[in-house]
């Protein structure tokens, strides 16, 4: 009788110990995937701050150099650097609305209106939206060439509505989906027509929805390169990774400008990711959800 | 009540709101339709022609399968179809593993979650292509991170040239592929784990059920879904590898890490073989295809109910 207590106490302590070593083991986890993510941007945003002497020196500092701006200014006076976020910033913005737009109406289409093949149409065209770029950049290629659309906004615009509209009409339709068909059903009984309806009713309920799908798009339409390489390659009508690939010549790479240019074009959409964090994890849901 | 008085309105208002829904979706569907079946429509015609690029124009010239015999007895086509399969099989693995890991223990109460979540979503918003020059310093076999990392500790006496070998340089790609992909691979996967209820886990504990049979028999089957999704978006994505090789090593060294894209890439746009090219990647179309028919016919029903669900 009086051991049986102890007994107990042994091996709750034991318990707890068990468990606080787990505990300790989920943060080490956690944290040595934050370090190992968070690593190369440090390393690369320090040496984008060297000297051009100091970026090739052995052994590599890690911290202790004489910090200059120079690979920065460089970027945009040497190269045109300027030139590629402009041309980064008016295909990625103009394509997303463009998503927006078209991706609302079908969203609403395919969540409201009686319509057949729903699933097959939602599935197919989310397939179709990750075959490899690759296997339709010759054509277009060809075609481009013949509309002499190569070097042109529109070259880029196009195909990334086109691949980005799939997914962008998948979270649509699931947020309108959830918004009650009540508050729809009492405006068309007093008359509204179906275009009244979307516009005062459902579009205001359905901005988050919008945040996610543009934030996905515009993230999309900002890293893209195969097609942005192939179809405007000439150096006025480069967009950012184009630009940066092609820095330098075969001989040297110039990683100070490569990495100041890269922090420019990081940093602001770092910012725009964190701020919308919270519809990008509802993004990441809704696929969990609807598989 | 309106119904009864006026019995035949509603199905011309439903009529109505078909012919509005189709007009709705009309935009959307010939934009993806433009932008993608027909160039592979084209492309499929293409192939079978010698395509001639000129400055007056492009000329077609009917050659049947001639371009598919060239591509066949083209060692290099070969090599790159499997490199480019094998990769997508052993990167998207280890993206799993590791992502479920993560998944796994960021799924408990843990302090700093938010943050850790926000950090997580770094490398999946960076341009590949800024990933692969930040990873061509850290492997440079001069001056490179790596090489010091491994003389200090003693792993290696000399500078490795992680991009001269074939088999490092294969390596190399992969491990700063799962740096980029793994993170939001286990944001979706920690989605998909939010939604299974808490209760569950705790009948099971109660019952004496261990943690790896709570894993394989509770956690496994519930989060089927966003397995099944963020496999299928994983494959069909590293099948379409080219950014990284790109700019890391060219395809290099010698061809070693050339992928099906690339090939594409290369016979079209330095050798301007536009028909064999665009026989190629009619046959990446047909390998892609192969792979979401087979994968939607396997788990087809989990998917499409989800779609029928909501």
């Amino acid at each position: 009788m009086t051991t049986k207590p102890a007994a107990a106490v042994q091996t709750r302590s034991s318990k707890t110990n068990f468990r606080q070593r787990t505990a300790f083991l989920r943060y080490l986890v956690v944290i040595v995937a934050c370090l190992l993510i968070i690593f190369p941007f440090y390393w690369m945003v320090i040496t984008s701050l060297k000297q051009p002497a100091s970026i090739g020196s052995w052994p590599p500092k890690l911290w202790g150099f004489h910090v200059t701006w120079s690979s920065y200014a460089q970027d945009f006076i040497h190269y045109t650097f300027g030139n590629y976020i402009f041309n980064s910033v008016l295909v990625a913005v103009v394509s997303t609305i463009l998503i927006l737009i078209l991706g609302s109406l079908a969203g609403y289409a395919i969540a409201r209106l009686p319509i057949r093949g729903k699933p097959f149409l939602l599935i197919a065209t989310l397939v179709i939206s990750l075959f490899p770029e690759i296997a339709v950049v010759s054509p277009l290629y060809v075609i481009f060439r013949q509309l002499h659309w190569l070097n042109s906004y529109q070259a880029l615009i196009i195909p990334y509505t086109a691949f980005n509209l799939p997914f962008a009409i998948w979270i649509m339709n699931n947020y309108f989906l959830g918004i009650p068909k009540e508050l729809e059903e009492s405006a068309r009984m007093d008359g509204a027509s179906t275009g009244t309806i979307l516009i005062k009713i459902i579009l205001p309920l359905a901005v988050p929805g919008m945040f996610t799908a543009g934030i996905f798009s515009f993230v999309a339409a900002w890293t893209e390169f195969l097609m942005a390489l192939t179809f405007n390659s000439q150096n006025t009508m480069r967009t950012i990774p184009v630009g940066i690939a092609l820095f330098g010549s075969q001989f040297t790479i110039p990683y100070g400008n490569i990495f100041s240019a890269s922090v420019v074009a990081v940093v602001p959409i770092i910012v725009l990711v964190l701020v919308f964090q919270r519809w990008v994890v509802s993004g990441l849901t809704a696929g969990a959800v609807k598989g | 009540m309106r119904e009864a008085s006026k019995p035949a309105r509603p199905f011309s208002l439903e009529r109505g709101y078909a012919r509005t829904g189709y007009g709705m979706l009309a935009p959307a569907l010939i934009v993806i339709a433009l932008v993608t079946l027909f160039p592979i429509l084209y492309s499929i015609w293409m192939s079978f022609n010698k395509v001639a690029l000129t400055s007056s124009g492009i000329h077609y010239h009917f050659n049947g399968l001639a371009n598919y015999g060239l591509i066949f007895q083209y060692g290099p086509f070969w090599y790159s179809l499997i490199f480019t399969v094998l990769y997508a099989i052993i990167t998207v693995a280890v993206e799993l593993v590791l992502g479920m890991l993560l998944a796994l223990v960021m799924n408990y109460p843990i302090r700093g979650r938010g943050v850790a979540m926000a950090i997580m979503l770094i490398p999946w918003s960076l341009i590949t292509v800024i990933s692969a020059e930040m990873w061509g310093y850290i492997y440079n076999g001069t001056y490179g991170l790596l090489d010091y990392l491994f003389i200090h500790l003693g792993l290696t006496s000399q500078n490795i040239v992680w991009l001269g070998h074939p088999n490092l340089a294969i390596m190399s790609i992969m491990v700063a592929d799962v740096w980029k992909t793994t993170p939001f691979v286990a944001l979706i996967l920690l989605a998909g784990l939010q939604l299974i209820s808490p209760d569950l886990y705790e009948a099971a504990a109660i019952d004496g059920a261990t943690s790896w049979t709570i894993f394989w028999k509770i956690t496994v089957p519930l989060l089927t879904n966003s397995l099944l999704l963020s496999v299928l978006f994983r494959m069909l994505q590293a099948f379409g590898l080219f950014d990284l090789p790109f700019v890391l090593t060219g395809g290099g060294p010698g061809t070693s890490t050339r992928s099906i894209a690339m090939l594409v890439w290369d016979v079209m746009f330095r050798d301007f073989q536009f028909g064999p090219g665009a026989g190629i990647a009619v046959l990446t179309v047909l390998v892609t295809t192969v792979m979401a028919v087979v994968f939607i016919r396997s788990f087809g029903s989990d998917l499409i109910g989800g779609g029928k669900k909501s």
